[in-house]
């Protein structure tokens, strides 16, 4: 479109004065702004006020949103413009007149004489709040956002959720409003499921939520015993155990003032429980030691059976009553004792064989620990013939049978190698007996059944108990042996992390804290106390110890086992 | 200076308030420990957390009292300084709360916005601080109304004078009047763009009015344009008048130059505003959200 523009003003000599611009463009911009084609001042006029657009003569004129422009006197927004029309905006005048040969528009324009400073600033944009940038709006969309992505939507998807749908991964879901990850087996088993834990809304999770996947784990006291006590109701587990930090050592308590807030004033607190308070690991602020030793119960069960119970004492006066004779002190004198394979004094590896666990050992038994040194023969002249350990009656039929074909036997075979007795070794002299040979047989089985158990044989290491029944089978009971297996059960030490202290290691580590080379009895015991523990350990940062927190020994929620022993006591 | 007084407003007394906010709540924080690792759950958290949650909604309240002329709450001068120190405290009181544990989650949403909100009022301070030396450095204590009734005035002027030489340099300093650019859009008034444009006459361009549209910048071109006619003055008065006008158009240069740096001092002035307030209001939905979204999964 090739259009004529021209400008008409008053002359400084009072006449008309006119600028003709010659434009060839599809539109004509008209408004404040410097940049339009068709430039007005005056009050009114936006920097993009209206648009003029041509097809062939044909012209139309278009406002901006919020503009309008007087058409022949006729404010409207838009309209088609023919020759002869006047357009007025903010007092300027734009007329269509007939074009001249070679233009297909003509427009002449007068502008508002009137138009001052102000209207001329007004033409420009020239603070931010006239640019596209908007607080109002920027605040709106944000904060519209948040309560949309943050909160609505994750809301929305939270009843699909609990019905077994899948939100769109696309959208936030409830996930958005975890504090932070889980640890990775709670993510693994309910991390998709915020409604695993979180089962109703503006309630703390509650234990039931833990126990249906920790069926098994036991309370730290039991109910009967917490209702004795001032502490007030249980704890939940969420209390100790908080989540959505990530790490397991944030999931578990590890800190003092777990035992500490209660056991500190146990006198005060425990009401009828009778606990000593414990503040720290010093000799003052924790007791001593007690240890768990198996008993025999006072009274037989109903079954007329002795049940062997663990019963706790201190140290100091703590007895072993496993019913085994045994000397640590013996055995471990190379003058009394030496090893088989290759002569030297018995170590203590030589029978404790530590467990996989690093706390226990392999329980001692006869076969693995004593049989070595000490074999089941009863004849020096058939070194051959052992008695079946762990079985006295099937043992006396064995003498029995032993001396009937001994006695009826025409080509009795003699050892080849005799053996040596042992110096301490009482000379048996074979019980002499004229009559028919299986009476004799018998009375021979006899003497050494009760050689066996009474003197020597079993008797060296069992306490026997002779019924004195008339039926020789029957007559011996070995009274049974019950080794403590674990002195402090609900509480965790580690014997491999001990096998090498300061300079110490091998046996000397062992018998720093074990002193079992005076003992001459089993009924000793030689579990350390608490001042052995002190050299080494203390509870706070100290140079020359270890640090111990109460978690490195003891265990909030007791094993299965010693939660079951405790029932029973509160029964 | 009343702007220095911002920070320094009554001996920066609020100084010591944010202080003391602060020393408080690291004592608070250090009493953690125990059964509960530091967070947003203990005790502790929690009053940090209220603690941090008022102060938002306290320094959001300026936004009110600004506009409430008549309050007697306090002069606007002692809250704005209470809101800048308080609002560098705040920062801390937060990281506390959280005990800088970050996650991509509505909880550090509404942390990062905090942030942004506070670092936007930081750089807020420094232009507070900064600009108006320039401002009025720039202005000789002018308002712009001023330094534009001066350019009207001189556009008056150079359009008479432009008038009275030939065609060429009446179409070219009347365009290059039209076509000053001023301020523009959100870049062109933070940087001082300049777009305008004058129409040179063109001898290719054919015909008696015959010209091209060229950049402008800083009016230099016009002048340039209009000095390279004043050795090819035929007369004496037209070599006058082609004086006057490079007169007339290097003082409107200058007083442009003042009008663009006055526009781009106020742009700074006033961007960082442009986040702080939206961010503010986002800031106090994503506390609510952090809030509520809390209590119901705890």
């Amino acid at each position: 479109m090739d259009v004529l523009l021209r400008q008409v003003r008053q002359g400084a000599d009072g006449g008309i004065e006119y600028q003709d611009t010659e434009l060839a463009a599809e539109s004509l911009s008209v408004g404040s702004a410097a940049d339009c084609t068709i430039q007005l001042l005056g009050e009114g006029v936006a920097p993009r006020h209206a648009t003029i657009r041509g097809a062939g003569a044909q012209l139309s004129i278009s406002c901006f949103r919020g503009c309008k422009v007087a058409i022949n006197g006729t404010l409207v927004t838009a309209s088609a413009l023919k020759v002869g029309d006047l357009a007025e905006i903010g007092g300027n005048r734009l007329r269509l007149v007939e074009p001249p040969a070679g233009f297909e528009a003509a427009i002449e324009i007068e502008a508002n004489a009137q138009v001052d400073a102000s209207a001329y600033e007004q033409a420009f944009r020239t603070t931010l709040d006239e640019t596209w940038l908007s607080k109002r709006m920027a605040a709106w969309v944000l904060a519209a956002l948040v309560l949309l992505l943050g909160f609505l939507v994750p809301l929305v998807s939270i009843a699909p959720q609990r019905a077994g749908h899948a939100p769109p991964s696309m959208l936030p879901s409830d996930h958005f409003w975890s504090a932070g990850p889980l640890i990775p087996a709670h993510e693994l088993a309910a991390g998709q499921h915020c409604s695993s834990c979180h089962q109703q809304l503006f309630v703390h999770v509650q234990d039931t939520a833990c126990h249906e996947c920790h069926k098994s784990i036991a309370d730290h006291v039991q109910a009967a015993r917490l209702a004795q006590t001032k502490l007030g109701p249980k704890l939940r587990c969420a209390e100790c155990h908080r989540e959505h930090k990530a790490t397991v050592s944030g999931l578990v308590v590890r800190d003092d003032a777990l035992c500490t807030d209660c056991h500190a004033r146990s006198d005060t607190r425990f009401g009828s429980l009778k606990v000593k308070p414990v503040t720290g690991f010093t000799r003052e602020a924790h007791p001593a030691f007690t240890v768990s030793l198996l008993k025999p119960a006072a009274k037989p069960d109903a079954a007329g059976l002795i049940d062997w119970l663990p019963v706790r004492e201190p140290i100091t006066s703590a007895r072993e009553q496993s019913n085994l004779k045994f000397s640590h002190g013996q055995h471990l004198d190379p003058a009394h004792v030496t090893r088989t394979s290759d002569g030297g004094a018995l170590g203590c590896a030589d029978c404790h064989t530590p467990d996989a666990d690093g706390e226990h050992f392999v329980p001692i038994t006869m076969q693995r620990s004593c049989g070595s040194c000490h074999e089941l023969t009863f004849d020096p002249d058939a070194p051959e013939r052992v008695l079946p350990h762990g079985r006295p009656r099937d043992a006396i039929l064995l003498i029995q049978d032993y001396f009937a074909r001994k006695a009826v036997d025409p080509t009795p075979v003699k050892p080849a190698v005799q053996r040596r007795r042992l110096p301490d070794e009482p000379v048996i002299e074979e019980v002499s007996c004229s009559g028919p040979a299986f009476p004799c047989a018998m009375k021979r089985a006899q003497a050494e059944v009760e050689n066996q158990f009474k003197t020597r044989g079993c008797a060296s290491c069992h306490n026997v108990n002779d019924t004195h029944a008339a039926d020789l089978p029957d007559r011996f009971q070995i009274l049974p042996v019950r080794l403590t297996r674990d002195y402090f059960p609900d509480v965790h030490f580690s014997h491999k992390l001990h096998s090498v202290q300061k300079d110490k290691s091998g046996d000397t580590a062992c018998l720093s804290c074990h002193a079992v080379k005076q003992s001459k009895s089993s009924a000793d015991v030689f579990i350390p106390d608490l001042p052995k523990c002190l050299d080494c350990h203390s509870d706070r940062l100290t140079v020359d110890r270890v640090t111990l927190q109460c978690s490195s020994c003891h265990s909030y929620h007791p094993t299965t086992i010693i939660a079951r022993t405790r029932e029973t006591e509160v029964q | 200076m009343i702007h220095e007084s911002l920070l320094r407003y009554r001996g920066a007394r609020y100084s010591w308030w944010a202080l003391g906010v602060c020393i408080a709540s690291s004592l608070l924080y250090a009493t953690q420990g125990g059964r509960q690792e530091p967070g947003g759950g203990t005790w502790q958290g929690y009053v940090l957390g209220t603690a941090g949650a008022l102060l938002i909604v306290w320094l959001a309240l300026l936004g009110v009292r600004k506009r409430r002329y008549s309050s007697g709450a306090g002069s606007v001068q002692g809250w704005t300084s209470a809101h800048v120190w308080l609002g560098l405290a705040l920062l801390l009181v937060a990281t506390l709360h959280c005990a800088g544990r970050f996650g991509w989650n509505v909880h550090t949403l509404a942390y990062v916005l905090m942030c942004a909100v506070i670092i936007s009022g930081i750089f807020g301070v420094y232009v507070y601080l900064s600009t108006p030396r320039q401002l009025s450095a720039n202005s000789n204590g002018l308002a712009r109304a001023a330094l534009f009734a001066e350019l009207f005035d001189l556009d008056r002027k150079g359009r008479e004078l432009a008038g009275k030489c030939d065609p060429a340099v009446n179409t070219a300093v009347k365009s290059s009047i039209e076509r000053t650019m001023i301020g523009g859009g959100v870049t062109a008034q933070l940087l001082g763009l300049d777009r305008s444009l004058f129409m040179r006459a063109d001898p290719q361009a054919g015909g008696a009015g015959g010209a091209i549209v060229v950049a402008n910048a800083d009016q230099q071109a016009v002048i340039d344009d209009v000095a390279r006619r004043v050795p090819r003055a035929a007369k004496r008065t037209e070599a006058a008048n082609l004086q006057a006008l490079i007169v007339l158009l290097c003082r409107r240069q200058a007083v442009l130059r003042r009008i663009r740096r006055d526009i781009r001092l106020h742009a700074w002035l006033r961007l960082w505003l442009y986040i702080h307030v939206p961010i503010t209001i986002a800031l106090i939905l994503a506390l609510i959200v952090h809030i509520v979204t809390t209590f119901m999964y705890w």
